[in-house]
């Protein structure tokens, strides 16, 4: 099934003495969604979204500082994060159900299974960060220009352009000015949660984990080597299946929805 | 303190001189060397007649070879009388637990009988979240609660409890106590940022321009905190201001610019070669600096490096094509036109600097008689100008009509100790 789904609602939930965006779209099954490092487009479904709503009732929520989200100083370290999630799972009604979860997404997912497992149901996580191999190291994301870390993060940079390019039809400059410092915000959000290694422990907790998890990696990850889908499956006592996408690279549901949305479908029964 | 001996080709064979600079390109025996050399003219100026000598501090840098400004800080403390020891500064957020910095300031305070200036950055990208991995994110945040550990630790007269986001000290005591009180001035080195304006104006606090670019390019940023003085009500004292500037004095102008275009250009065309990808780390600014657009002079740095190597790279590709401008190197002409360098005979440097302050309104001059690969001889050669021929005329500037808030008071001569020899 390809059939895509554009009709979408945006509500700006209270949350911590700010508000956070959540994305709601489609009918059926409730599927959470947890983005990556550009979070959730503006005014439009994430590409993954608009596949997998064409048959589910899928939940997004914007993290804290991301994309539509108020950007909270109070989140330093990962645990400020975590507790943050387990909050927003609930806030946004998305808890107990099977969750997509990508990059640093996916990394607080598995973290907030490993310590709350009814968090979510079953997680199929697309490319997570949070282990580290010296001798394969995960690239650095943000030591770079604007425009190499476009290219490290999908294997067709036009795949975000959603995120990196100005939106022609805003042409108010106040309005472009805003949209730059949401744009500084979510990279700062993301760069927050790596920096600078994207390494917080999680092989200690990884046996925690004790839902079903999907391990989804793109050939071409730039970011995270796809041997890292080896390292996770190594310590995750519940591997429900593990899965390669060509051409695609770290942020896989940017650059190939239509596969993706076709593996949760297989992950998710 | 710039590594002196970098290959000439090193634009074009290396990507940064900051960060990921090659280890191989480091020779321990010029760095013993030119330590010694560099505390030789810091001394030196220190005898001929500058009211301070300046220090700073910069990790994994081949243009700043001083990772830790307080080491250097302690020999001039001992082998200097009379000149302010002005440390600019301690990257405070990069010490765990930044009492470090108390007290080791409070130490320099003491060798030196109150002569210290406390400078604070919150530091360049390249040497805070890169070198030494600090969050940008938390950066600003871990540097506003060591400043205010800082200054409690030098002011409050009991030992208390720190319960701070990152430091939580059960004791706080800090001995040695400074000499100075309530606490040595506080100026704070900034290279663009909007908030830092807004911080030392709200703070009675020395905004300390330190700029690469020179006080053309200079003028909109030192306006910037003018602007918010002007807004608080508060004075526009030159003292409270205060700007580096590349100098060179020779004879003649002539002279001046057969002197110092090697030294200039090693500067500007190896010494600012930063890869652009660690000038503007997400976070390292705050939304009010994003909004505002200003650029920080490391950005600028990272950009105009950029585009020479960009453009080196296309005329490599179509050889047959005329080479663009920005592919060459920035000749000193142009450093000295856009006042990047101030240069020329005594008189014209006279003027020149005394524009830089009257326009900028600083009454703080750093005067950078060192850059690039200048060697020894040329050096002393500039201090010794600029201390006989220049400064005599510059100093006076502002001291009839404004006080000095923020100048160190050390301890009466007669009080201080005479190091033996």
């Amino acid at each position: 099934m390809s059939a895509v789904s554009t009709a979408f609602t945006a509500r700006q939930l209270p949350f911590r003495g700010g508000t956070v965006k959540v994305v709601e779209a489609g009918e059926g099954p409730v599927v959470g969604y947890l983005h990556g490092m550009v979070g959730l487009p503006s005014g439009e479904l994430p590409p993954l979204l608009a596949e997998l709503a064409a048959d589910h009732r899928v939940i997004a929520p914007s993290l804290p500082g991301f994309t539509g989200s108020s950007y909270l100083d109070e989140l330093r370290v990962l645990f400020d994060w975590v507790v943050a999630l387990s909050e927003l799972v609930d806030v946004c009604g998305m808890v107990g159900a099977p969750v997509v979860a990508s990059s640093v997404g996916a990394m607080l997912a598995l973290e907030l299974a490993a310590v709350r497992p009814e968090a979510f149901s079953h997680l199929v996580v697309l490319a997570p960060m949070g282990l580290w191999d010296g001798d394969d190291p995960v690239a650095d994301a943000f030591g770079t220009t604007m425009t190499e870390q476009r290219a490290m993060l999908t294997a067709d940079p036009a795949a975000t352009a959603r995120f990196f390019d100005d939106d022609p039809a805003v042409t108010d400059p106040a309005e472009r000015i805003e949209l730059g410092v949401s744009r500084y915000l979510t990279r700062t959000s993301a760069a927050s949660l790596v920096w600078p290694i994207p390494e917080h422990g999680f092989d200690q907790r990884a046996h925690l984990v004790r839902n079903a998890v999907s391990l989804v990696w793109g050939t071409a990850d730039r970011l995270v080597p796809p041997s890292y889908s080896d390292r996770f499956a190594a310590l995750l006592p519940n591997v429900a299946g593990r899965y390669r996408v060509n051409e695609a690279g770290h942020l896989v549901d940017w650059d190939r929805p239509i596969e993706v949305a076709a593996i949760v479908r297989t992950a998710l029964g | 303190m710039p590594y002196p001996d970098l290959p000439k080709d090193f634009p074009d064979r290396y990507r940064s001189v900051w960060v990921d600079i090659d280890p191989a390109l480091y020779d321990p025996a010029v760095g013993h060397r030119v330590y010694n050399e560099y505390i030789d003219q810091l001394e030196y100026a220190a005898s001929v007649g500058f009211d301070g000598v300046g220090i700073n501090e910069h990790h994994s840098n081949a243009y700043g070879l001083m990772p830790s400004p307080n080491l250097i800080a302690s020999t001039l403390a001992r082998s200097t009388s009379d000149a302010a020891i002005v440390v600019l500064g301690d990257s405070v957020a990069l010490y765990n637990p930044p009492i470090r910095v108390a007290e080791e300031m409070a130490m320099l305070d003491g060798i030196s009988g109150g002569r210290l200036v406390a400078g604070f950055p919150v530091g360049s990208p390249m040497d805070t979240v890169f070198a030494y991995g600090t969050n940008p994110a938390t950066l600003r945040e871990r540097y506003h609660e060591g400043m205010e550990l800082i200054q409690q630790a030098w002011t409050r007269d009991d030992v208390f409890a720190f319960n701070g986001r990152y430091n939580k000290l059960r004791y706080v005591n800090c001995w040695p106590r400074p000499v100075q009180k309530p606490h040595p001035p506080i100026w704070i080195p900034g290279g663009g940022s909007v908030d830092t304006w807004d911080y030392c104006a709200e703070n009675d606090l020395v905004y300390c321009y330190l700029s690469y670019f020179g006080y053309k390019a200079g003028l909109a940023t030192m306006q910037g905190f003018w602007n918010k003085m002007d807004e608080l009500g508060k004075p526009r004292n030159p003292f409270q201001g205060a700007f580096a500037q590349f100098v060179g004095v020779a004879d003649s102008e002539k002279e001046a610019y057969e002197l110092y275009r090697e030294p200039a250009e090693y500067f500007f065309n190896s010494c600012l070669h930063v890869y652009a990808g660690f000038a503007d780390p997400p976070g390292y600014k705050t939304p009010n600096t994003v909004r505002s657009g200003v650029e920080g002079m490391v950005e600028r740095a990272a950009r105009e490096a950029t585009a020479r190597s960009e453009a080196k790279a296309e005329a490599k590709a179509a050889p047959k094509a005329p080479r663009p401008a920005a592919s060459q190197a920035m000749p000193f002409e142009t450093m000295v036109e856009k006042g990047y360098v101030i240069i020329g005979s005594p008189d014209q440097v006279i003027e020149k600097l005394t524009e830089v302050g009257t326009s900028m309104n600083v009454g703080h001059l750093l005067t950078l008689a060192h850059f690039g690969n200048m060697d020894n001889e040329l050096v002393r050669h500039n201090t010794e100008l600029l201390a006989r021929k220049v400064l005599p005329e510059v100093q006076p500037l502002f001291e009839h009509e404004w006080e000095d808030k923020w100048w160190p008071k050390p301890l009466p001569t007669a009080q201080r100790a005479e190091p033996a020899r």
